[in-house]
């Protein structure tokens, strides 16, 4: 019985060994180990042993069938692995064909810029405000403290659209309309499109801005400071040198132009910084008297601080956009960049 | 405004170098744009003395000169005839430059070598034209750098002066600040005039009218004047502040003006009617020739000069061309002058500067205010100078009407409020010091209640800016330095920031839209009349501009849609030939009665054109679908069930509807979706447009083929988006699919055949899908075949086939009696 066994295993592994394809290798499987095959008649030859004999002949058999078992399994997953492998290979495709986008639209860098910006000031938090375009000259100039037949008029040249009605200069009387609604303590920016009655290579009649103003009791200088260099740190990065001089602008006394070194040369002068190695980037000041009591606001009581800044600018410093009115022209070869 | 740092230092000795001179003063709010030196475009020039003159041996017209500096001898080939031996002249050698970038080589004129060249004024840029070389002094030293010959070798400070520092705009006022700035002395210069004439009375008289906005007015008069060229050292400082040499007489005045910032008029004494000078307001229907040859039209508003018979200037605006200073190359030459100084009110003069569209020099600086305390000083220094410069004798004495002395308010400044503002502590001396520094005068006053010390300040006239406690607290901070304020953040109760509702929405709809491949774009609010007129009629005749820029954007926006037309117009011509772009803005209609302001609507509205954006499938054009795919994609990204809501534009009262297709365009509706059902049918709110733009618009915009356009209401969606979603359960029972395919009539809505299918059981009616739509050969025409699949579904229990069918049945009953539809398939007979 072993020599029979030792046999017809060897036959088995030499044709199982000899099967060139997944079917012949079934075959083989079938021939000695399937309900009729050579394996399954010698375990019906049993049935003629007894006792000892047929305990040790039974036990020879599946010792035989298991291991025949194992190297059928083996030769097919064998023959699996190599269709797989045909099968991928053929399924192939040319990875450096271009996928199937859709291409995402840009939003435009003002957008971009404005959103930056109110981030920044949302997380230090300030309220974002609107008011109208079309504004009333009386929120526009005289409750900021600039009176008709005043030369600081000259300062932003005006649209209007009747005698007392214009298209507002700044976003500005934005903080007028919000001042006259509720009480401080106030933290609100108040972004926006602002029009001057300007046009040549650095200046646009339509631009935006962005307003900010702090007011509660005890509003310093030297929180005006410490908010716009958090500011402009965020936005032009923590390395970026910063410098407060005074200036004047009739909403807010002191006043105070705020620099930063020219991110172009760093300071080396340029023709962007005109060679001063300083960019003028925001305009502020603590709020004035005048503006305060404009909105009945107790000025002994209550201090603040308003700040401006013209987004196109930023952008242009960002992005290195060296014309403004590329802005303007929507040209969607300048509108994909971004 | 330029500053000579030379005549600056006339006030200053020791004034730091100009580099540094102009960093104080930018530090402390006064900017200074550039520092450039005075004639900077004149370089390597020297002076030199002609030796010999003959003539070119080649050219009859051109000499050729020997001239000599402190060492060498040249050889000059010269095309002027105005020199002769032994003048002093300007020599440019090789390698010198001249204004322009012009740089002087060696070089052959007619076979003749030129070792250099002999500079006129224009060539130097010094005066626009010349006649001949310039010919200096015969005493000018030899060799030396033309620059500093001539006093040329100055620096000019371009200085930009905030309108509340009037004061500074003089030599002498930008000195004194200076001075303060640096600790340097500020020495006055002494003004002396030699007024040997008759009194002033008997020449002329003057009055100022009561109620005349007019605060001083002074004159003196000089007589027996010569008018003719100004003096060298005038006419060159004049021009390097950029102001013309007129004469002798008008040099000066304008010379005072640089210097002391006080503009005077010279009159012609003779021509003065009566000899009598009347400070009015105007006459309506009163009529003024000023200088520039134009008769002005004069109104009772207006502050005049007159004569005893009619004005003879325009107060601190322009002078009257029949009493101005003439050299007498056109009529008689002035002999007597007449000479005013005084303080007009400046509103009233920028008022009248405006109206008559006139600014000069002195109507800048009369309407932001002169120093009344310094009229009479300015006069005196103009009649010194004309005296001397110009002849003649100074009557004795002059008139000053001088009716209200003006006087600074005294303020108290206390130390604890500016500490308390600045953030900084202020030491009592230290202020008491910088007060003075400015001319202030400071008194030491009891303190407060809380015991902390105040100051009583009073500013020099000069400085009428300083009316209360802040301005004095600006200019402490302002001479501290900035630097020296720290940095520190607020303590603050913490509030939350938010954004508002439209900024939010704009976010959402900001990242949907870039999203789908449109990009924003961003356009004036301004269109022409033309553009206007695509709104068709929308906002009546629009919010108009009356000083517009140009016609071209003189009318607010009514509509969004022509501008971005007119951006995809541009595109084309740049061929950007696939077009996506929105815009957000607002749209501005006329305001209603009792509205100061117009309304102010926000527009959501975009445009695309071209084909649908794929490399290996077939390049089809865009068709309606598209753009209502977009509007629905939009509509469901913020929150509002995708509607079919949308109903024909055509015949609904819009003023969009010739920008679109007919046919090809709708209104879309939309209602709020509480429970997260649909919107009832018949329901919802007009929100916006979307289509096919109409034909000639196509044609209007040079398109190639048609664009589709979409403006949507941004309130309306704001309304209706931001309602709390509410979680509907999962459905936990199986759904049952049905089919049916059916003909019917092309005209029928396939938004009513769905609303009524809906409507038939909203309870188990899951769900409607159109799947087939087919018009063609197959069946009649006029007639198309569609094909819908309903999902019947119920939340209470799995549906038996008698319930679906039952349903089912009505569904087809439905669409063959209310729609005449014939069924093809999909129902049991």
């Amino acid at each position: 019985m072993r020599e029979r066994l030792d046999r017809l295993l060897k036959e088995a592994l030499s044709e199982l060994g000899n099967a060139a394809s997944k079917e012949a290798a079934l075959q083989v499987k079938a021939k000695y180990l399937g309900r009729k095959g050579e394996l399954s008649s010698l375990l019906k030859e049993l049935a003629s042993l007894t006792g000892d004999d047929k305990r040790g002949a039974g036990e020879l058999i599946n010792n035989a069938k298991n291991s025949l078992e194992a190297a059928v399994g083996v030769r097919l997953s064998g023959f699996d692995e190599k269709e797989m492998a045909e099968r991928l290979s053929a399924e192939r495709v040319d990875v450096t064909l271009p996928g199937r986008c859709v291409y995402p639209g840009k939003l435009h860098p003002v957008t971009q810029v404005l959103s930056e910006v109110e981030e920044i000031f949302l997380n230090l938090g300030f309220t974002i405000a609107e008011g109208p375009e079309v504004e009333l000259d009386s929120y526009n100039f005289e409750a900021l403290n600039i009176p008709k037949d005043h030369p600081a008029r000259d300062m932003q040249d005006t649209f209007y659209v009747s005698g007392d009605v214009l298209l507002r200069t700044h976003t500005s009387p934005v903080q007028i309309r919000v001042m006259e609604r509720a009480a401080p303590p106030l933290r609100v920016i108040a972004p926006g499109t602002v029009y001057r009655r300007d046009s040549d290579i650095t200046h646009t009649p339509m631009f935006h801005q962005v307003e900010g103003f702090m007011v509660d009791e005890g509003v310093t200088f030297a929180n005006l400071k410490a908010v716009l260099t958090h500011f402009l740190h965020r936005l032009f990065g923590e390395k970026t040198s910063v410098r407060f001089r005074p200036s004047f602008f009739p909403f807010t006394e002191p006043s105070a132009e705020v620099d930063i070194r020219c991110v172009i040369c760093s300071g080396k002068g340029c023709r962007v910084c005109k060679g001063s190695g300083w960019l003028e980037i925001l305009g502020a000041g603590m709020i004035h008297p005048n503006v305060f009591k404009s909105v009945n606001y107790d000025y002994e009581k209550f201090s603040g601080f308003a700040f401006g800044l013209g987004i196109e600018r930023i952008a242009m410093l960002k992005f290195g956009i060296d014309d403004l009115r590329l802005f303007f022209e929507n040209d969607l070869r300048f509108l994909r960049q971004f | 405004m330029l500053f000579s740092y030379k005549w600056l230092k006339e006030y200053v000795k020791d004034l730091p170098s100009p580099k540094v001179a102009a960093d104080r003063l930018t530090m402390s709010g006064t900017e200074v744009e550039a520092v450039s030196e005075a004639c900077g475009g004149i370089k390597g020039v020297v002076t030199a003395e002609i030796v010999s003159r003959e003539r070119h041996p080649n050219a009859d017209r051109l000499s050729l000169c020997e001239v000599k500096t402190d060492k060498d001898v040249f050889s000059i080939v010269c095309g002027a005839t105005n020199m002769k031996a032994g003048d002093r002249v300007a020599l440019a050698l090789p390698g010198a430059e001249l204004p322009g970038g012009f740089k002087i080589k060696k070089s052959k004129i007619r076979g003749v070598e030129s070792g250099g060249m002999m500079c006129s004024e224009k060539e130097l840029g010094l005066r626009e034209t010349s006649e001949g070389i310039l010919i200096l002094p015969n005493d000018t030293p030899l060799g030396v750098d033309l620059r500093e010959a001539m006093g040329l070798d100055d620096a000019m400070l371009e200085v930009s002066i905030t309108p509340n520092r009037a004061d500074l705009l003089s030599i002498k006022g930008l000195a004194r600040e200076l001075a303060a700035l640096t600790g340097a002395a500020f020495t006055e210069k002494e003004i002396k005039v030699a007024d040997a004439g008759a009194p002033v009375e008997k020449s002329i008289s003057v009055s100022i009218e009561p109620g005349a906005p007019c605060g001083r007015y002074a004159v003196r008069v000089i007589e027996g004047v010569k008018i003719g060229p100004s003096q060298e050292f005038i006419r060159l400082r004049l021009e390097a502040a950029g102001i013309r040499s007129i004469n002798n007489a008008v040099d000066i005045t304008n010379y005072v003006l640089l210097e002391l910032g006080q503009p005077l008029h010279a009159f012609d004494l003779d021509k003065i009617s009566n000899r009598r000078i009347i400070v009015r307001l105007a006459k309506d229907g009163e009529q003024i020739e000023t200088i520039d040859n134009k008769t002005r039209q004069l109104s009772s508003d207006m502050l005049v000069i007159a004569d005893g018979v009619s004005p003879v200037a325009v107060a601190g605006v322009m002078g009257g061309k029949g009493s101005g200073v003439s050299d007498g190359t056109v009529g008689v030459g002035t002999t007597n002058i007449l000479l005013e100084s005084a303080f007009f009110d400046p509103s009233t003069v920028r008022r009248q500067s405006r109206r008559l569209g006139l600014s000069s020099d002195s109507s800048y600086r009369f309407e932001r205010g002169v120093d009344i305390d310094g009229v009479v000083r300015a006069l005196d220094m103009a009649a010194a100078m004309m005296k001397d410069y110009c002849g003649g004798t100074v009557a004795k004495g002059a008139i000053d009407l001088y009716p209200q002395r003006f006087e600074n308010p005294v303020i108290q400044f206390r130390l604890k409020r500016a500490a308390g503002l600045l953030g900084i502590s202020i030491e009592k001396d230290w202020a008491v010091k910088m007060f003075k520094a400015l001319g202030m005068a400071v008194k030491e006053s009891s303190s407060d209640t809380q015991g902390s010390p105040r100051l009583e300040v009073t500013a020099p006239s000069y400085r009428f800016d300083i009316r209360n406690e802040t301005d004095l607290i600006e200019e402490a901070a302002r001479l501290a330095g900035y630097d020296r304020i720290p940095a520190a953040m607020p303590v603050v109760s913490m509030t939350g920031g938010s954004l508002g509702r439209r900024t939010l929405i704009r976010k959402k709809i900001n990242s949907i839209l870039t999203g789908i491949g449109f990009s924003e774009v961003v356009n004036y609010s301004f269109v022409s009349p033309a553009l206007f007129a695509l709104a068709g009629g929308q906002g009546g005749d629009g919010v108009r501009l009356i000083n517009p820029l140009s016609e071209e954007q003189s009318v607010m926006r009514a509509v969004l849609l022509p501008s971005l037309l007119a951006n995809l117009q541009q595109n084309l011509f740049q061929k950007n030939e696939e077009a996506r772009i929105f815009e957000f803005a607002p749209v501005f209609l006329p305001g209603g009665k009792g509205s100061e302001l117009p309304l102010e609507n926000w527009k959501i509205s975009g445009l695309m054109y071209g084909r649908r954006v794929q490399w290996n499938g077939p390049k089809e054009p865009l068709d309606f679908y598209d753009v209502k795919g977009v509007v629905e994609t939009l509509l469901e990204g913020i929150g509002v069930e995708s509607p079919h809501g949308a109903e024909p534009l055509q015949g609904l009262d819009s003023g969009y509807a010739h920008l679109f297709h007919p046919g090809k365009s709708a209104a879309v509706k939309i209602g709020r979706t509480p429970s997260g059902g649909r919107t009832p049918s018949g329901g919802g709110k007009h929100c916006g447009v979307f289509g096919e733009t109409h034909p000639d618009m196509a044609a209007r915009f040079d398109l190639k083929g048609p664009a589709f356009l979409f403006e949507l209401d941004v309130d309306a969606l704001i309304d209706v988006s931001s309602g709390i979603k509410k979680y509907t359960p999962l459905a936990k029972f199986p759904e049952s699919s049905r089919d049916i395919a059916f003909i019917v009539n092309v005209a029928t809505p396939y938004g009513e055949i769905l609303n009524a299918i809906l409507d038939l059981d909203t309870k188990l009616i899951e769900n409607v899908e159109l799947f087939d739509v087919y018009c063609g050969d197959k069946i009649p025409k006029g007639m198309r075949s569609m094909a819908i699949r309903i999902r019947y579904r119920s939340l209470e229990g799995t549906l038996t086939q008698e319930e679906v069918e039952d349903v089912h049945a009505k569904a087809g009953k439905t669409l063959a009696e209310k729609f005449n539809a014939v069924i093809r398939s999909g129902l049991n007979p």
